[in-house]
């Protein structure tokens, strides 16, 4: 629904609509003393980004990992391409084992991983999907509420996101950290903390609905028996609830404590090796995570390489890429030595990103508690393009929706399980995902609160 | 707007007085007073069921992805437990935002015009007239009844909101539209008795109410036009009225949604959404092999039953089934087809015999990685006879039964034997069990177990078979496997568990099938022309309620009655 | 040469549809390919790259890694230049498709791809040395070629010779990068290949008249639970007018060995080149008792088409991954070409044999309609082979022209003009 208001349609709105408010008086027993937020403590959005690198992490020709904890569940143990992850450990899920089913399409390198990972199928042609990137749907479901309803970033300057409604065109991302300052805080930033404040109309609309509902509560509720009774009171607490969030939502927000508007960072030239990319990224984790607390987003993509990554080492000849391909695997160590130290390089993009988000408090915790984060790669054994075991991981706490700090090891699982439980975490209605052999309707309750 | 609040107020004033008289006198004498209506029961629509519905109302394109709440099994289908269930906050959301997608789609520019039956006389205004049409088309189809005049009234109100808000008469359609997919009249089906004009002191359902019955029970959906226009004529409370419609439902091709309904209830097809396989033992397990073997029961359940109208005791030992390539696989035969399903027939040397020898039942009954004779034993008389196995005592040592790595399964049972808490029901859950065991827990044939030949001889009651085929007679002729049937198809219609009130009717009834040739769409004709099928139990608690104009008990202020 | 192939391909096929052709037989068996690589052994008893008794060097002869930088100042450019067309920075240098500028290293800037011997032989690129093989004694001859793991004398397989070596083919078996990459792409699903094996006599384990058939197949391979291929799926038989390889044989205690050689037989081929002609074919296969089937598949190769396969998969890309001057594959290829179609004349093709591992599967008429009777040949039901239009350089396929890509991802060039750094970044040092 694309709503037009002005000034005038929305006082129209707000006479003509009665109704709309009649119900929110008496929620007041719902609220805290400062009438705020909800009693129950959950005073905090959920949060939701995915976060995706490049080559994904090492495997074995002989079928060992440099990446796979041995131990699964909780307290697994820090592999060498993790090291990066130790800080924040406890609140990261490993997810090991996940393949895409590709159902007779081809392995189309650097693209059909993450592609599958998104939009729940291998896809027919390189950068196009065949349905709406995931993160869309978390976003229409949690993301409708700020300024932006999400935003994409790029860590190595390339112009690359795969968040997509269409499966052909992408949102535009923010290339560097000055431009992605400039898009939060810039020109329309929205001072959670300014005491100008409106209220969001299709709320009230949202209200509207609910109120056609209760109007016929008395009507419904006449001559049914107790057990019905006690079921339809139910419903109708169900119904309050709804209407409860949606009253919050009309209420001026509380005070971002966490939000600080931070300083602009400073221009810096546009370079592909692996320094910069993570210097990027955790100046971007930074301004995203800011972005997060001061309720400009809830929902973010950051793109730290793209699937063929073209990161290297500062002063070497050959790219990370190239050298996943053709290292030879070391005979006495039995894995690819410089392959996986890029790894475990391109993984502390990830770390620092984590740890920033981490490093803002919020409420009880931080902000990293209060969000769900969605790491993973294009691929498994880069080497050969895998699309077995592909690294993917889960962050943050989702306001104690995820049962984060473990692994979980399968055999070949699609990876849309993942996807669909990262969906139902973050709180977005959905029941399955994917297509054909991808198709699933079982999350990993494992790690579900 | 004044004037028409305080004449509302006045209606609703007479209605609560009038209300207020009929409870009393009902109350006090015990005879029904006029015109009092009562709810019987409210059953939450099923995830099949709102499916179906929004399907019927706007075509099969429209998407539906949303976590449904989970079902419960009570008295062992989901259909009774349904009648226990409400909707908890998080499903309100779920629900709350399915509603707002379904209406986005409906009312989709691209589509709108086959969906809503006028145009505004200006789109970018609410237009009541318009909105009315379409309340009142779509909201008969999701109450299973016509609204009520405040029903209407309070939809045409929020798209006069959202109208003006948005500018555009669409938008506001769009929430009249969510607002009646969350109404508790469209997610509960509400039944409702009213005063038996030829027993005056007694209830029956309403035509609605029976209307949705028959509905739900022959093709798991809600009422169409022409069972409606049989409930507001008055018709289904007619023996003709009545029997005319059932055959015309009995005749559709939506009995096979039907058939398929019932079954995925009775046969606990929700242990599908757990099953796991330990890759080791049985590699050729796969969420593809799960899916298709579902499909291929619920293909077998509905060609035997209800295309080909065959015996229902044939379902244990016909062979007639259906395949693909991934089950061809586990079954390890050739897949002679270019297509996606094909019809199959196993041969003997299968050893296999019905539906419980297919993957569905073999693999959902057992453990990861091993089969279980005594899982299987137990759902067999659980599922297939109404009984029920009391759980184990709580001091079992299963060190012993759970030492898989020699000899067969029948030498570790023993165990069970020695202590007697166990082998009482053993002694009954597991023989038909032992006689499946040369189907692994996947439901692959084999002859060994560890080495071992495995004995598939069973003794029931003195009753002796061998291995599947015996099994498959054993239950053939089992007069508790019809029964249980008949008991099912009962309860589910009706929403509530038998109990003993029901045994002489039950007992009747399943006469009655074996009569006709046990064919199960007789079976569910005739037990919807008996009184029992819309009996009423008044509910402990239900206070009579005079049905009233609806109009003025809507237009009361909202509230008034909190 | 392309065109006399495609003539001797249908001679061959017109001949196959004329031969009489077994209705039914006494035994059938079928199986599904879920691995199959060029037949090379992995000399070395540990690791992956170590040395062995194959390559005593180890494999590329332990050179690491070549020093472009070096083979281009070699090849005229300044050292400047050089390093600014290897840094990662270069624009020119597209990170999927490698410095184009490295074709133009040949004599007067010649594309060494398309040019072979416009660039020297390096000396490092060392052929298998020791005497052992797998494979399949082609000629007949026991004195010539190698010896196999089991001591049968004479095994042809200069393939392995030529290229047995070269980091792309040399690990233990499954390992190597170019058995990898296409093995996982038929198991995946984007190709089938199903082997039919039949016989007039009683036992299949000890037949003298037995045939076998290699198929394509339109159904895909199915994984299993453990992520191995599934045994027991059903795969129909996909006629093809070109691709198809039946083999007259026997069978002794389930070793089924060629009983003469196929003058000419196609098959899909797991490499960059698709399409595998195999003259004077042969197999030797065995029936393993867990119902699969192990063996070769052997014969003489074009030698050509590998080395433009190998182009054609982007020049630069595969000498910067492989660690290879493609030349050396040319002149290698060349030196053990072994066999020459017209007696006396050149020797365009090279001995070879394909190690083939199969599972169980059924195996369908192509119409679905029951099981294979007997390997026969299909090739009357494919459709018309369209008489295709030779193209005027073999170099050319998917986006690539002359063994690099022209006007993709970036500004690249195909001719040497972008070579010298921006002032800025030889002020910086960073070369």
């Amino acid at each position: 629904m694309s709503l037009n208001f002005n000034r005038r349609s929305m006082l129209r709105g707000l006479l003509g609509g009665s109704a709309v408010c009649m119900g929110i008086p008496a929620l007041d027993i719902f609220l805290d003393e400062n009438g705020l937020a909800f009693a129950d403590g959950a005073k905090l959005p959920t949060r939701f980004g995915t976060y995706f690198w490049g080559l994904g992490l090492t495997d074995t020709p002989t079928g060992g990992s440099r990446w796979v904890p041995t131990k699964t569940g909780a307290g697994y143990e820090i592999t060498p391409e993790l090291e990066s992850l130790k800080a924040v450990k406890n609140k990261v899920s490993v997810f090991s084992g996940f393949r895409v089913i590709g159902d007779g399409r081809p392995n189309i390198v650097h693209w059909s991983g993450h592609a599958a990972i998104l939009s729940g199928q291998a896809p027919a042609a390189t950068n196009r999907m065949d349905g709406a990137s995931f993160d869309t749907r978390i976003a229409d479901a949690i993301g409708t509420g700020t300024r932006f309803k999400s935003i994409e970033a790029s860590a190595s300057g390339k112009v690359v996101s795969f968040s997509t409604r269409t499966g052909t065109s992408y949102s535009t991302p923010e290339t560097s950290p000055i431009a992605l300052y400039t898009r939060l805080f810039g020109e329309g930033f929205q001072d959670p903390n300014s005491p100008v404040w409106k209220p969001d109309p299709s709320i009230m609309l949202r209200q509207s609905v609910l109120s056609a509902v209760t109007d016929q509560r008395a009507a419904l509720m006449a001559g049914v028996g107790k057990a019905d009774q006690i079921k339809l009171d139910q419903y109708f607490s169900s119904l309050r609830d709804m209407e409860n969030q949606l009253a919050i939502q009309l209420q001026r927000p509380e005070k971002c404590e966490a939000c600080v508007i931070p300083a602009s960072p400073v221009e810096k030239p546009k370079a592909a090796s692996v320094d910069v990319v993570n210097s990027n990224t955790k100046q971007m984790a930074r301004l995203l995570a800011m972005g997060l607390a001061c309720n400009q987003t809830r929902v973010f993509n950051m793109v730290h390489t793209p699937g063929s990554s073209e990161t290297y080492v500062a002063g070497s000849s050959k790219i990370y890429h190239q050298i996943t391909h053709d290292e030879p695997t070391d005979a006495k160590l039995g894995y690819q030595v410089e392959t996986s130290k890029l790894a475990a390089l391109v993984m502390q993009g990830f770390g620092e990103f984590l740890n920033e988000m981490d490093a803002i408090k919020e409420g009880d915790g931080t902000l990293l508690d209060h969000s769900l984060v969605m790491g993973f790669s294009d691929t498994g054994y880069a080497k050969i393009h895998s699309l077995e075991n592909i690294p993917m991981f889960l962050a943050g706490g989702a306001n104690g929706k995820h049962k984060a700090g473990q692994h979980i090891a399968t055999k070949g699982e699609p990876v849309t399980r993942l996807s669909l439980t990262a969906m139902q975490i973050a709180g977005a209605p959905v029941g399955e995902f994917g297509v054909g052999a991808m198709k699933t309707a079982r999350p990993l309750t494992e790690v579900m609160a | 707007m004044r004037k028409r609040i305080s004449l509302a107020l006045l209606a609703a004033a007479a209605v609560a007085v009038s209300g207020g008289v009929g409870m009393t006198a009902l109350a006090q004498s015990g005879a029904a007073a006029p015109a009092t209506i009562v709810k019987v029961a409210t059953r939450r629509i099923t995830e099949s069921q709102y499916r179906n519905t929004i399907r019927d109302a706007f075509g099969p394109e429209i998407k539906i992805n949303a976590r449904f709440e989970p079902e419960k099994r009570e008295g062992g289908l989901m259909a009774i437990g349904a009648s226990d269930l409400s909707i908890t906050s998080s499903g309100f959301e779920q629900y709350f935002s399915l509603a707002k997608s379904i209406s986005d789609q409906v009312l989709d520019p691209k589509v709108r015009d086959t969906h809503v039956p006028c145009k505004p006389a200006d789109a970018k205004k609410a237009d009541d007239a318009c909105t009315k049409a379409f309340v009142e088309k779509y909201g008969e189809m999701f109450y299973r009844r016509p609204l009520t005049a405040g029903e209407v009234a309070a939809r045409v109100k929020t798209a006069q909101l959202g109208a003006a808000g948005a500018e555009d008469f669409y938008a506001g359609l769009k929430l009249a539209l969510t607002s009646l997919l969350v109404a508790p009249e469209f997610m509960f089906r509400v039944e409702t008795a009213e005063p038996d004009p030829a027993n005056p002191k007694q209830y029956r359902l309403d035509g609605y109410t029976k209307a949705a019955r028959l509905s739900y029970l022959f093709w798991d959906a809600a009422p169409d036009a022409e069972l409606r226009a049989a409930a507001a004529s008055g018709a289904l409370h007619t023996k003709a009225g009545l029997d005319a419609q059932i055959a015309r439902l009995q005749a559709s091709p939506r009995m096979q949604d039907g058939a398929r309904a019932f079954f995925i209830d009775m046969m606990q097809f929700e242990a599908f959404d757990g099953i796991n396989k330990d890759p080791a033992n049985y590699p050729k397990f796969s969420q593809a092999v799960a899916d298709s073997a579902r499909e291929q029961t619920l293909k077998t359940v509905v060609d035997l039953l209800v295309t080909k109208k065959r015996d229902y005791r044939d379902l244990f030992s016909s062979n007639e089934t259906f395949i693909n390539r991934h089950l061809a696989s586990v079954y390890n035969v050739p897949y002679a087809s270019a297509q996606e399903w094909a019809p199959y027939t196993f041969p003997a040397e299968s050893q296999r015999a019905g539906i419980l020898t297919q993957v569905t039942f073999l693999s959902l009954f057992s453990h990861p990685g091993a089969s279980s004779p005594t899982k299987r034993g137990v759902k067999i008389h659980e599922i297939f006879m109404c009984e029920p196995t009391p759980e184990p005592p709580a001091d079992v040592d299963f060190s012993k039964v759970q030492a898989l790595d020699k000899g067969t399964v029948r030498t570790r049972l023993l165990a069970h034997m020695e202590n007697e808490g166990c082998a009482s029901c053993h002694r009954v859950s597991d023989p038909p069990g032992l006689a499946l065991e040369h189907f692994d827990g996947l439901g692959q044939l084999r002859t060994k177990e560890n080495g071992t030949v495995i004995d598939v001889s069973a003794e029931v009651e003195g009753k002796k078979f061998t291995g599947a085929p015996g099994l498959a007679k054993y239950l053939r002729d089992d007069k508790r496997i019809p029964q249980c049937l008949v008991r099912n198809v009962y309860a589910y219609g009706v929403g509530r568990p038998t109990d003993e009130r029901d045994e002489d009717y039950i007992a009747d009834q399943t006469k009655a099938f074996g009569a006709k040739g046990y064919k199960y769409p007789e079976l569910i004709g005739q037990i919807a022309t008996t009184p029992e099928f819309f009996k009423v139990r008044v509910p402990s608690g239900a206070t009579p309620v005079p049905p009233g104009p609806p109009a003025k008990i809507a237009q009361a202020p909202a509230g008034a009655n909190r | 040469m392309k065109r006399t192939v495609l003539k001797t391909a249908f001679l061959a096929a017109s001949l196959f549809i004329a031969a009489p052709t077994l209705a039914h037989a006494a035994w059938t068996k079928t199986w599904v390919i879920e691995w199959f690589e060029p037949a090379h052994i992995y000399g070395a008893k540990t690791g992956v790259i170590d040395p062995g008794t194959d390559c005593p060097a180890g494999t590329n002869n332990s050179k690491p890694e070549i020093d472009w930088v070096d083979v281009m100042v070699k090849a005229g450019y300044t050292r400047e230049e050089a390093v600014w067309l290897r840094d990662p920075a270069n624009p020119t240098r597209s990170p999927v498709n490698g410095q184009n500028q490295m074709a133009f290293r040949g004599k007067d800037r010649a594309n060494v791809y398309i040019n072979p011997t416009s660039f020297p032989e390096s000396g490092n690129f060392l052929p298998v040395s020791g005497t052992q093989a797998e494979g399949i004694n082609l000629d007949g001859n026991a004195t010539t070629g190698f010896v196999s793991p089991a001591g049968e004398k004479g095994i042809d397989n200069n393939f392995y010779k030529a290229l047995g070596c070269w980091k792309t083919y040399r690990a233990p078996e499954r390992l190597s990068s170019g058995a990898l990459q296409f093995n996982d792409t038929m198991r995946n699903g984007s190709y089938t290949l199903v082997v039919v094996a039949s016989g007039e006599g009683k036992d299949p384990m000890n037949d003298p008249n037995v045939t076998l058939g290699i198929y394509n197949s339109p159904d895909k391979l199915v994984k299993d639970g453990a992520g191995n291929i599934s045994r027991d799926y059903t795969f129909r038989i996909k006629p093809d007018a070109k691709l198809e390889a039946v083999f007259k044989a026997k069978s002794v205690k389930g070793r089924i060995t060629s009983t003469e050689a196929m003058d000419e037989v196609w098959m899909r081929n797991p490499g960059y080149d698709r399409e595998l002609q195999l003259l004077k074919a042969r197999i030797d296969f065995t029936m393993k008792e867990d119902g699969t089937l192990r063996g070769y598949v052997g014969g003489y190769r074009p030698w050509m088409p590998v080395y433009v396969g190998w182009v054609n998969a982007r020049g630069p890309v595969i000498e910067s991954l492989t660690w290879v001057s493609l030349p050396d594959v040319y002149y290698a290829l060349q030196r053990y070409a072994d066999y020459a179609p017209t007696p006396g004349g050149e020797r365009t093709h090279i001995s070879f044999a394909l190690r083939v591992d199969a599972i169980p599967a059924y195996v369908m008429k192509p119409d679905a309609s029951t099981t294979v009777a007997a390997a026969t040949s299909y090739k009357a039901q494919a459709p018309a082979v369209v008489a295709a239009v030779a193209p005027a350089s073999p170099y050319r396929a998917g986006g690539t022209v002359d063994g690099i890509v022209v006007g993709r991802g970036g500004a690249v060039s195909q001719t040497p003009d972008q070579l010298r750094p921006p002032a800025a970044r030889i002020a910086a040092g960073t070369q």
